[in-house]
């Protein structure tokens, strides 16, 4: 790695004494209420007066820039211009979010959300997509991402899998805070509300540095939108119902900026859900409710240069899980599994009532963050963050009266940060980040993990460089952590600790290139450690969910990944033809996983349950992601996604159980043409092919698995969407139909497919009104 | 100003995050049940005998002690299970609990065909269905065998408990699950 990192210096430091003005600036405008691309908007440079008017697709490009700051205008249909400065150093992307209204265009504030300057792997979900997703899981959103899947236990709880990567691997940043809870679980989702973002963001390579050494799987950023800059407030409702759970979801907004003091401008957010039993096509699903209550608030202070910003965001849910789940024992376990659908007596209730088995979970995070322009070209921003997460199991209880949770585990975290950013000579830009974090995890009931406080910080410098048609990143980032756990056992009688130290050190260089105006390859080499967590260290005792008997291993080293990545992009000059690439192959060496050891089973008061050891084996998983978009007439468009993943042991050349199936989307969309009063109106359907996984781990030397995977399945999904004016506002209404044929089928990465089918038919229904008013 | 601000709520954030700080160790865990014991005491007099299934430090850990469960030939006991959770300082007996809650609970017991023990006379919930904290052994000739004692548990609200159910109901769930050896001399 070392070598290559060299190889780069050497290559940038011929090239920089170059002076040409190569930068390019290209982005993209749209609507950021209705997600409509906005063409025929006008881009200028002010300082160059060289001016761009947006396709079709909203899409702009300005090429052959120097790098510098430049004012740049937007101005759409004759309106108030808006001013924006921005940066440009390099290849610059900017997508600028117009939130206007159809008609009532009483201004136009931009708000140029300052969009992650990645140039290797970024894949995001915005506008359109992100919206028919509204009411859904988090990890149901992302899922819609090529490449990224996701690991459930029943309907409502899903965790993001990134290339068959999850957990621990996957770093989760919330609103610019590395989310910290307790994720190691299969069965903990991420603790965010998905109605804070207006854009979610998959990245991997040298921009994944900024947020640790350990994201052997990618990172996810979940954005919200930016505040405004302009006098007057807005505020935006949705609601959204789903028939099949009768789940219903409020989601409400507001925002102002005062026209006394415009240098202050807060915004107030809130969401509640509610959702009944979920049915599944022949039987409905006794206590799969869940409920959830979740607050935002930020506020921002701009002044000159420097801008300041406070936020709180408080997330509560209850989620019930599946009684017939809940299993006793072994024997159980095995007679619920060997059976075709679930018993009766766990079926059949049609009420939103929560009981045991279920999870509470809350979250609070409160942050700040003041960001310091010099007049020259620096940048310094300070960040603060307090997060804590208190995660609580309520199991089914011998007791009726029982009204503790049986496993409660509260994790309180600081982190600071500190960067800098900088152009550096004619090319050049770079970043420079100092972090630190300090953590306490508290448990009380059952043990599964320990007491631990865990210090750590980490020091990470990213260059970033372009020329010509060339572009590249590297960077280079360490981390220091030190973990002291705890356990008291014997009623009080005997502490147990333990204490573990890890240096983890990541690297990555990405470098790209345009061969020609339509088609653009780049490569991405990272390498990052992942330090074990407390989990995979010192768990033990038995994992209900699964009813095996979980230890950890004090012995195991860091996790080490080496990642290559090869992406094709083509756009055709219409910009009718896209076509996109990823290919990636991930060496892991130490992977930490479960081992079943069915040779040694452990003996309990309960019956005898099998044994899973935490262990370490070199892996490799290697796949692709295609992507395939035509617009073959005007207002037609069909998008096609395939993902495919070969995850192998290396040491007993066997397959990696748990790991995604091959996958397939195709979707129509035909945009309606807008008439006076309906506008932005489509249909769109949607089929999808999951392949059976015939790759799992060989039985012969022991049982791996408790049901073989489940067959193949597929899915016809639809939704139509339109907007329509009453009276000042529009009111934008959408019906997402999903699984249409009320297929039964179950998928491999759903813990749930030992015991049940997923989900039925269920029918979506949207309503969103923005409010803009402009002083 | 505003950075002071925030710092004085960052502080009685922290202050308020450690105030529900949780308990430390694993004493509150009522959930668990160490030992089982058997209490056997001839009809008709003589000394009562214990033998238990105990795993002091719960599941995991150090393995249990299972004591080998003996008995006279052609002689017929009272028998009275009692359960304990000794992971608690002092333990805790669950018996009552298990009593107190009959209609939720029934234990089975599954003596092999070759032991030569006999299970009758389990004693009855609320709603005269086998509770099985209270049984009758009677024993034949002497004979070296297994008996298996399987607590299950109806977590429904009605349990639902029936007669007729079997000790793998669907309604029910496992709390123990227990083989002795045993001898009859």
């Amino acid at each position: 790695m070392k070598y290559f990192i060299c190889l780069l210096f050497a290559f940038l430091s011929f090239y920089s004494n170059a002076q040409e003005c190569v930068s390019r600036l290209s982005g993209h405008v749209h609507n950021s209420f209705t997600h409509e691309n906005l063409d025929r908007a006008t881009i200028t440079i002010v300082e160059l007066n060289r001016v761009k008017i947006t396709n079709n697709r909203g899409d702009f490009v300005f090429d052959s820039l120097c790098n510098g700051n430049y004012t740049i205008r937007v101005v759409y249909n004759q309106q108030d211009s808006i001013f924006q400065s921005i940066s440009v150093y390099g290849n610059r992307h900017l997508d600028i979010d117009l939130p206007l209204l159809q008609n009532t265009l009483s201004g136009i504030t931009v708000s140029a959300q300052r969009t992650h300057q990645v140039t290797g792997i970024k894949k995001e979900l915005s506008g359109r997509e992100l919206e028919e997703t509204r009411g859904q899981t988090l990890g149901e959103a992302l899922s819609r991402i090529n490449g990224v899947s996701m690991l459930q236990t029943g309907a409502t709880i899903s965790k993001p899998v990134i290339h068959g990567l999850h957990g621990s691997r996957i770093l989760t940043i919330n609103n610019g805070v590395r989310q910290e809870g307790q994720q190691w679980g299969n069965e903990h989702a991420p603790e965010i509300d998905p109605f804070i973002a207006n854009r979610l963001t998959v990245i991997k390579g040298v921009e994944e540095l900024r947020y640790g050494s350990d994201a052997i799987g990618g990172v996810i950023l979940v954005d919200p939108r930016p505040l405004r800059n302009l006098p007057g407030y807005q505020a935006e409702l949705n609601t959204v119902y789903f028939s099949n759970n009768r789940q219903y979801v409020v989601s409400a907004q507001y925002e102002q900026q005062l026209t006394k003091r415009p240098e202050f401008t807060y915004r107030l957010q809130g969401t509640l859900k509610k959702g009944a039993n979920t049915t599944t096509p022949h039987y409905r699903l006794n206590n799969t409710g869940n409920e959830e209550k979740n607050f935002s608030l930020s506020g921002v202070y701009r002044k000159n240069r420097f801008i300041s910003e406070l936020y709180y965001s408080f997330f509560d849910t209850r989620i019930g899980l599946f009684e017939g789940s809940h299993i006793g024992n072994l024997t159980d376990l095995e007679a619920a599994i060997a059976s075709d659908k679930p018993d009766p007596v766990f079926t059949g209730e049609n009420t939103y009532r929560i009981g045991r088995p279920y999870q509470r979970v809350q979250h609070h995070l409160v942050k700040s963050r003041s960001v310091f322009q010099t007049a020259g070209n620096h940048r310094f921003s300070f960040l603060l963050a307090a997060q804590f997460n208190d995660r609580q199991e309520f199991d089914v209880t011998r007791s009726q009266t029982t009204t503790r949770p049986q496993l409660d585990l509260g994790i309180f975290t600081v982190t600071e940060e500190l960067t800098w950013e900088t152009a550096g000579p004619v090319h050049f830009n770079r970043i420079t980040g100092l972090t630190a974090m300090q953590q306490q995890n508290r448990y009380s009931g059952r043990y599964f993990i320990p007491d631990y406080n865990s210090n750590s910080w980490g020091l990470y410098h990213i260059e970033r460089w372009n020329h010509l048609a060339w572009d590249a990143q590297a960077g280079i980032r360490i981390d220091h952590k030190n973990i002291s756990t705890s356990r008291i056992t014997g009623g009080g009688a005997v502490q147990e600790k333990n204490d573990f130290q890890y240096t983890t050190f990541a690297s990555s260089l990405n470098i790209g290139n345009r061969i020609d105006e339509h088609w653009r390859v780049n490569g991405t080499l990272t390498l990052s450690n992942r330090a074990p967590h407390v989990n995979e260290l010192l768990s033990n005792g038995i994992h209900h969910g699964t009813s095996t008997y979980e230890q950890g291993n004090r012995d195991l080293k860091p996790e080490r990944s080496l990642n290559f990545s090869f992406n094709n992009t083509f756009t055709s000059e219409s910009g009718n033809v896209i076509l996109e690439g990823s290919f990636y192959n991930n060496n892991i060496k130490n992977f930490i996983y479960l081992q079943p050891k069915p040779d040694e089973p452990v003996l309990t008061i309960a019956g005898a349950f099998p044994k899973n050891v935490y262990e370490q084996a070199d892996v490799r998983l290697r796949g692709f992601d295609l992507l395939a978009s035509f617009r073959p007439f005007q207002n037609f468009e069909w998008n096609n996604k395939y993902s495919l993943l070969r995850a192998k042991n290396n040491n007993i050349n066997d397959w990696l159980i748990r790991m995604p199936s091959d996958r397939f989307q195709s979707e129509f969309i035909y945009n309606l043409t807008d008439r006076k009063k309906i506008k932005n109106a489509y249909i769109s359907t949607e089929a999808i092919y999951v392949w059976e996984q015939t790759r799992v781990p060989d039985e012969s030397n022991g049982k791996q698995d408790y049901k073989l995977p489940p067959s193949g399945y597929f899915l016809w999904n639809a939704d139509v969407s339109l907007s329509v004016l009453a009276g000042k506002f529009p009111l934008i209404f959408g019906i997402g139909l999903r699984n249409i044929l009320n297929t039964t089928y179950r998928d491999y990465l759903n813990a749930m497919r030992y015991f049940t089918d997923e989900a039925g038919r269920n029918i979506q229904f949207r309503l969103r009104i923005p409010i803009n008013q402009t002083f | 100003m505003k950075q002071n601000r925030f710092l004085l709520a960052l502080l009685s954030m922290t202050f308020i995050f450690s105030a529900c700080e949780k308990d430390d160790g694993e004493g509150n865990d009522e959930e668990v049940i160490t030992t089982l014991s058997v209490k056997l005491t001839p009809v008709g007099g003589g000394a009562t005998s214990t033998f238990s299934f105990d795993d002091p430090d719960g599941p995991g850990g150090i393995a249990p002690t299972v004591d080998a469960i003996q008995l006279a030939a052609n002689t017929v006991y009272n028998v009275s299970l009692e359960l304990f959770n000794k992971t608690l300082n002092p333990p805790a007996n669950l018996t009552t609990e298990i009593s107190g809650e009959a209609e939720a609970h029934r234990f089975y017991f599954e003596p092999s065909a070759s032991g030569n023990i006999q299970v009758t006379g389990l004693d009855l919930d609320g709603a005269n269905i086998p509770l099985g904290l209270n049984s009758v052994w009677s024993t034949g000739n002497a004979a070296n065998g297994t008996m298996k004692i399987v607590l299950r548990h109806y977590s429904g609200n009605p349990p639902n408990k029936a007669v007729s159910d079997p000790v793998n109901s669907n309604k029910s769930s496992t709390d123990i699950e227990v083989t002795f050896n045993t001898v009859v001399n």
